[in-house]
């Protein structure tokens, strides 16, 4: 199986760690992984903002990039559920069939559903917090939404396990926003730094040194909320976790 | 790029104490919701079932309220239909008038609201007592509901007492809130006795029955209804269910839904009126029938007004249902704003992260937040996006369609990394409000790649 | 054209996709002990289950939860502890101060402990009116949930029937809970 590494935009401008952690983990789990070059964004962003005609042509830029890939997958839920959910109505109006939708990935996906890693070598002897991502838990479905009354399950928290000396908390509201949501965290500024400010204050009431999750785009926005309130807890990418020692 | 939202949000959070028990309030009944939910092995087959029935009965309307219609008359009920919130409210006047009615006791109803009845008859000289506590509440403070299941929840009890001190003679001072819940009880039993006609809202129109559901915790519309010689029944036209069998689905998911309770302290069925009284039903349109012919946002009329997207969503929480410009907030007020009128309630389409936790606490499965993303991408169109993020947007996308340029960005973005504090935490950067930008690395995942650095 | 026609015209011009109605296939929930599970519900609703001794008689009862009560209403055989008739009066209005009412309630439902009370009185405003309400019910009569119990409602004729769970209540002010906002502020359920 090719897997095509996706990095979003500001994962290769903020957080290139987050990628090649992924790169290492995927090769590490014995996956052929390439990293089709030049990637720039998926068009989330503009598509959010309300403008998703906008993200066309980086969708048929990405579909292009992919097309010799088995898999695509990413570090970053969001972004993924993106294709996923909106990339092929935006490209049937440019009477294209999306091929990304049925084969994109989030890399946490990726690796319980489809590699299924028995052990890694990971040590991580730190208390951590799950941030449970709205787009990676109501789109992408890695752990049961709070709304819903269906068994609990957690693909974060599976893969978590398999490190050793960590020790693993939830927040109360186990999946309620921090308020990112692309622009929204500028058109709204108030409400999303509200959020924002809550939901690290939740994640330290589980006594976590870090917050961990599958979204670079929510971490980054609680780390704003940490840096600028000099908050005693740190973030960190599940990947950063699961690549530990690699 | 404030909307009208964004402004009224930044009024309310400046109350940070007011903002937290707002939140914190309205996340417990949220928490009540789920156990309520989790009791039930079947919840998740109850909402499907009850987003089933509504695709039927709103694509079949026409016909379940003609069989309502010949099922109510038979019931002896006199049926009437308002295409719009005008005739609605001439409907309700000419019932009055007919029984030269001077004062009409009402139960909660946000089909009233909408049409802004009870402005237009006291108006005309009739005198409209609202029964439902918080709704009286709100009445004599001269405010409108901030919340279409708890209306009052924005008030704080010191208010409360001020203005019974002042209408109904309470202790000066005394907050308790049963105190006043049962000096008002007092007071507004003299009102039910005494009323000329009855008004309720409705939940549920039973078409194979011709009768009427009306659903409350304090028992205000059964005792408006119960010596009045009129009673007036008014409902939206998507209220309408095809059965009984139907109704105990409905029955089943509102209040759990709602208020966290396993069903509403009374669930009243409304069949034929007593001997000698009249029982009038008025249908109303008032745009419903026009969004049958959106299929993009037709599941708004599944709505049957719990009231739980508001408590999810994590925007209303901490902004106050009166942030919004629809009478309607919350996440169901963002989209029947839009369908009522797009150019006018356009404002409320940024009070939403997207995070989508109204779409899956909705009993109803309405997409809710996924209707808000459709409506986003209709704001250009009639010219009401916002020029900043339009900017944004386009400049965005001409970055990111060049990746040469991109990436040349991206070399030089780490400077902004050390511009001193003042250029850039300013007014001018919504995102340094609270928080600090996120620090550029110093080569880009695309950089690292071509020079190998990953391995 | 008439509002109404000119109403189901625009929803005939306007109407898509006709969906099928479901079929009401559900596997609904059971309890194992329904007095027991009524009865708690009840209580988690304010209200209160008794449930009546061999030979207890049901006047012992209300007259011991009620020892204050002066206005007993009832237009049931067996409650001679009742001091009126409230089918014999005149006007509804005349109800208003009464301390207790006993009714018959038609069935229970266990999920939400409400009682189904299709109007068997003159005035329906009995159940509402006074302080509070005694509902006699057959301990054997208790379904499920909702959907069993509209199955039973179905075949029954009713000019107006009200599912009564726990006495009236209210959170207006500040979600603080308060029983008795409009209605009876108390209600027992008496399980013969």
């Amino acid at each position: 199986m090719k897997v095509g590494l996706f990095i979003p935009c500001y994962i290769n401008a903020v957080y290139p760690e987050v990628g090649v952690a992924s790169y290492k983990l995927l090769k590490h789990v014995g996956v052929e992984v390439d990293y089709p070059i030049d990637q720039t964004c998926c068009g989330q962003p503009m598509a959010n903002a309300g403008f998703e005609d906008e993200a066309a042509r980086l969708a048929l830029r990405m579909e292009e990039q992919f097309k010799n890939y088995d898999y695509v997958v990413g570090p970053s839920a969001s972004c993924v559920a993106f294709v996923k959910e909106n990339h092929p109505h935006i490209l049937e109006k440019r009477d294209h069939a999306c091929m990304n939708s049925k084969k994109i990935y989030d890399i946490c996906e990726f690796l319980h559903d489809v590699v299924r890693p028995e052990s890694l070598p990971a040590v991580f002897p730190h208390k951590v917090s799950i941030h449970n991502s709205c787009h990676g838990v109501r789109e992408l479905h890695l752990s049961s939404p709070s709304e819903r009354n269906i068994p609990y399950y957690s693909k974060l928290r599976d893969l978590l396990s398999l490190v050793k000396g960590i020790e693993v908390f939830e927040p109360k509201r186990v999946d309620e926003c921090c308020g990112f949501g692309g622009m929204f965290a500028i058109e709204e500024p108030e409400v999303s730094t509200c959020m924002g400010q809550d939901k690290v204050r939740d994640h330290m009431s589980t006594g976590a040194e870090y917050i961990t999750g599958a979204d670079s785009s929510c971490l980054m926005h609680m780390e704003g909320v940490i840096k600028r309130e000099k908050l005693p807890i740190k973030t960190i990418h599940i990947v950063q976790i699961l690549a530990a020692g690699l | 790029m404030s909307t009208k939202h964004t402004i009224a949000a930044a009024r309310f959070l400046k109350n940070k104490e007011n903002e937290a028990w707002h939140d914190h309030t309205l996340w417990m009944v949220r928490t009540k919701r789920d156990k309520m939910s989790h009791s039930l092995p079947e919840w998740e087959r109850l909402r499907e079932l009850a987003s089933e029935i509504k695709l039927y009965s709103n694509s079949h309307l026409d016909t379940l309220l003609e069989e309502f219609e010949k099922n109510a008359i038979a019931n002896g009920a006199i049926v009437h239909w308002a295409k719009d919130a005008e005739e609605h409210n001439e409907i309700v006047l000419r019932i009055l008038r007919q029984h030269e009615a001077r004062n009409l006791i009402k139960s909660k109803s946000m089909l009233t609201e909408e049409c802004h009845m009870n402005e237009f008859l006291m108006s005309k000289g009739i005198d409209v007592v609202e029964s439902d506590l918080g709704e009286r509440i709100l009445q004599l403070m001269h405010l409108a509901p901030s919340h279409i299941v708890m209306p009052a929840i924005h008030i704080k009890r010191e208010q409360i007492s001020e203005m019974m001190e002042r209408e109904m003679g309470t202790e000066k001072g005394n907050i308790d809130p049963t105190y006043l819940t049962h000096a008002a009880r007092k007071n507004l039993r003299e009102k039910f006795l005494h009323a000329d006609v009855a008004m309720t809202g409705v939940n549920f129109a039973v078409a194979s029955t011709g009768e009427i559901v009306v659903c409350t915790n304090e028992g205000n519309a059964d005792m408006g209804t119960s010596f009045p010689k009129v009673h007036i029944a008014t409902m939206g036209m998507e209220k309408i269910v095809p059965n009984l069998e139907a109704l105990g689905v409905f029955t089943r998911l509102l209040a759990r839904s709602g208020t966290g309770q396993p069903v509403t302290s009374y669930t009243s069925h409304y069949r034929r009126p007593p001997e000698g009284q009249e029982f009038h039903i008025i249908i109303v349109d008032n745009g419903r029938s026009d969004i049958l012919a959106k299929p993009d946002h037709i599941r708004t009329l599944n709505c049957i007004r719990c009231g739980e997207c508001m408590n999810t969503c994590p925007v209303y929480r901490r902004s106050g249902g009166y942030s919004y410009t629809y009478f309607i907030p919350g996440p169901i007020g963002i989209n029947l704003g839009m369908l009522r009128n797009p150019e006018e309630y356009s404002d409320n389409v940024s009070a939403c992260s997207l995070c989508l936790s109204c779409s899956n606490v909705c009993p109803v499965k309405i997409d809710l937040g996924e209707q808000i993303y459709r409506w986003r991408q209709d704001l250009d169109k009639i010219g009401k996006a916002s020029k900043e993020k339009k900017v944004m947007s386009f400049g965005m996308k001409f970055l990111m369609e060049r990746p040469g340029l991109f990436n040349t960005a991206l070399k030089f973005a780490p400077v902004v990394n050390h511009l001193p504090r003042f250029m850039v935490y300013n007014g001018l950067n919504a995102w340094g409000k609270g928080r600090e930008l996120p620090a550029f690395a110093k080569e880009s995942f695309n950089d690292m790649w071509k020079k190998n650095k990953v391995r | 054209m008439s509002s109404r026609d000119s109403i189901l015209a625009s929803i005939r011009r306007h109407t898509g996709v006709r969906h099928e109605m479901p079929e009401l296939t559900l596997e609904a929930i059971t309890y194992a002990d329904k007095l027991a599970t009524f009865s708690e519900v009840l209580a988690g609703a304010g209200g209160k289950a008794i449930e009546l001794r061999p030979g207890e008689d049901v006047n012992e009862v209300i007259r011991r939860e009620f020892p204050e009560a002066k206005r007993i209403a009832s237009n049931l055989k067996e409650i001679t502890c009742a001091t009126f008739n409230p089918d014999e009066l005149t006007d509804p209005r005349e109800l208003n101060g009464t301390d207790v009412s006993v009714v018959e309630g038609s069935f229970g439902v266990v999920e939400n402990a409400a009682v189904w009370l299709p109007r068997q009185v003159r005035y329906k405003g009995l159940y509402f009116i006074s302080n509070a309400l005694v509902i006699l019910l057959d301990k054997t009569q208790l379904v499920h949930t909702m959907n069993e119990a509209y199955r039973r409602t179905a075949s029954m004729d009713y000019d107006y029937g009200v599912f009564m769970s726990g006495p009236s209540k209210t959170a207006d002010i500040e979600q603080a809970l308060v029983f008795g906002a409009h209605g009876p502020i108390q209600v027992v359920v008496l399980l013969k």
